[in-house]
């Protein structure tokens, strides 16, 4: 290994910068496990363009396609509406986040700043509800969603049941908390209701706290199946996973099908979270504090 | 605060709390009533008493089941560790550190029913691996894997290994991003080296996501489906080698219409995860006790 006080010559910036030799272990350590996270997709993306002459299985394994072909994307696009499973999880996500952290975002500041009887008591009810596995609750909702609510085979059977999330009171409430009172006092005192304050005053502050819970219900509905599953039967109603899954009975052992599907499926949202990477990662920092 | 006697806090409360009423605490109170009797969601439910419970008693493929989903708990103290070395690996300061960040929880957003399709490709008897194992003399002939009994769970446990890792990896990065650098500084002129400096320092100072990530990754664990379910093209694997609890659940449930037997299997569940959370709730204590 180099020594790791380099002399201090006046190097261009882009030179210092470049790769140091006791870096070239930690550069191998980290391709090697992108390596291992990007594999299987880079596998599937490959197999996708691989035409009918093109071997899936073979010793060894063939990589790159001989005969590029999109033929494969062109048969997915054809047999199943694609476009509608992306509209349909876009439009079920969207409101499922809005209403989920609206719902929230209210229930949190009376818990977090205000005393009235039968806080704790609801406090600890909500809190209880985290226990309880959602997978729990699908045959009564079931139930509810075929006689009473009608809205069996309908997008609004995906976003209702999902709409109170006691983890993100919770954690609202652990932000609404750190805002201090004089600041809402002193509002009071200028004449604000309750409601004003909540929107004036508590949301703006824990904006943070709103992007991280709003990201994490994304990527919980975005990625929900289960439930989904069970509501949804006709394919035009069908969310990305349930179309996906269906993909795969659609196209059983069609693995370049399959591949062209997934690929279709996959990159808009990676390239979705390459964009708000950085929002991402600051949620997922922000939520678990000491 | 507050002590004024007012609506108000009620009215901010009352859409949580009638949404929570109708999926939440309803859907309970009827599956503790269907578990009593025999239900096949057409037709009304039946009275049985405890008969439900007696057949689950005596339910290999129920036992089974339990057992696939405590041994799926392996997966929470080898996601933690992997994570926590991950996070100090990407907690170096190089260039283009961001893109492999990036590259690591890309499994994580992906879903696990894509996922869970390429992986069920690679494992397919035609799939990589097996091309791959005999191209470098590993193995003559290509093996089951997913037709194999005992590989079925291991499979899908890598999975949620695999797609966890960068996900729970920045949870962790967060935590030690937090650490007061002179808290290293003071490890190393104690004399420390790297290891003895992520022991004494990195390790307390990432109890909290510790305490968080095992809560979460243990009650993701204790409740797996879709992994199984694409793993298995909805069978739960040859003599149900694959079948978790939920996974049971499911079957019992939406496949063969035995709700009222399917909703004894749903207070298992809540059962298991009660006693689970205590077990981590108690953790939790002591880990702000500490802090």
């Amino acid at each position: 290994m180099a020594n790791a006080r380099a002399p201090a010559l006046p190097l261009p910036v882009a030179r210092r910068r470049l790769i140091k030799p006791q870096n070239v272990l930690w550069y191998a350590v980290l391709i090697g496990m992108s390596v291992i996270t990007v594999f299987p997709f880079a596998w599937i993306l490959l197999t996708s363009f691989k035409g009918p002459n093109d071997l899936i299985f073979s010793v060894p394994p063939q990589f790159l396609p001989n005969d590029p072909t999109l033929n494969n994307y062109a048969k997915v696009w054809d047999a199943l509406p694609i476009p509608h499973f992306f509209l349909n999880s876009i439009a079920v996500s969207i409101a499922v986040v809005v209403l989920n952290v609206l719902v929230a975002s209210l229930a949190a500041y009376p818990l977090a700043k205000m005393r009235f009887r039968g806080r704790d008591a609801i406090f600890y009810l909500l809190l209880a509800t985290l226990i309880v596995p959602v997978q729990l609750t699908y045959i009564p909702s079931f139930v509810l969603a075929v006689n009473v609510f009608h809205y069996y085979d309908s997008l609004p059977a995906l976003v209702f049941p999902n709409l109170a999330s006691a983890f993100n009171i919770f954690l609202l409430r652990q932000a609404y908390r750190s805002v201090p009172n004089d600041l809402l006092d002193a509002a009071r005192i200028d004449g604000a209701n309750e409601a004003r304050i909540w929107w004036n005053i508590m949301l703006p502050i824990v904006r943070p706290s709103l992007a991280a819970v709003a990201i994490f219900t994304f990527v919980v509905s975005w990625n929900d199946f289960l439930w989904p599953s069970l509501m949804l039967h006709t394919r035009e109603t069908m969310t990305l996973p349930v179309g996906l899954a269906a993909l795969q009975g659609f196209f059983s052992s069609d693995f370049r099908s399959i591949a062209a599907g997934v690929t279709m499926t996959v990159v808009p949202i990676l390239i979705f979270f390459i964009a708000v990477q950085r929002y991402f990662v600051r949620g997922l920092a922000g939520a678990v504090k000491g | 605060m507050t002590t004024k006697r007012s609506l108000t806090p009620y009215l901010f409360l009352a859409p949580a709390l009638v949404l929570v009423a109708i999926f939440v605490l309803y859907p309970i109170a009827s599956v503790v009533y269907y578990s009593f009797t025999s239900y096949d969601i057409v037709r009304p439910p039946v009275w049985v008493g405890f008969d439900n419970y007696a057949q689950l008693v005596a339910d290999p493929t129920f036992w089974k089941a339990l057992t696939n989903s405590l041994v799926y708990l392996i997966a929470t103290p080898t996601l933690i560790v992997l994570s926590i070395v991950l996070a100090i690996v990407v907690n170096r300061r190089l260039r283009g550190i961001h893109v492999f960040r990036a590259l690591y929880y890309i499994p994580a957003i992906s879903g696990s029913i894509a996922i869970g399709i390429a992986w069920r490709w690679l494992f397919d008897r035609n799939g990589f691996i097996n091309s791959a194992l005999i191209s470098v003399g590993a193995i003559k002939d290509p093996i089951q894997w997913l037709s194999e009994p005992s590989m079925v769970l291991p499979i899908a446990i890598l999975l949620t290994i695999w797609a966890g890792v960068g996900y729970y990896s920045v949870i962790f990065l967060a935590g030690l991003q937090n650490i007061p650098e002179e808290l290293y500084d003071a490890a190393r002129i104690d004399g420390c080296n790297d290891l003895q400096k992520h022991w004494h320092v990195s390790l307390p100072g990432l109890r909290p996501q510790i305490v968080f990530v095992a809560v979460i990754s243990s009650l993701a664990a204790l409740k797996v489906f879709d992994e199984i379910y694409v793993l298995t093209n909805r069978t739960g694997g040859i003599l149900d080698s694959g079948v978790t609890v939920v996974f049971y659940l499911w079957k019992q449930a939406f496949t063969l219409q035995h709700a009222g037997y399917a909703s004894a299997i749903a207070i298992v569940l809540l059962a298991l995860t009660l006693a689970f959370s205590v077990f981590n709730v108690r953790l939790l204590e002591r880990g702000t006790a500490g802090d």
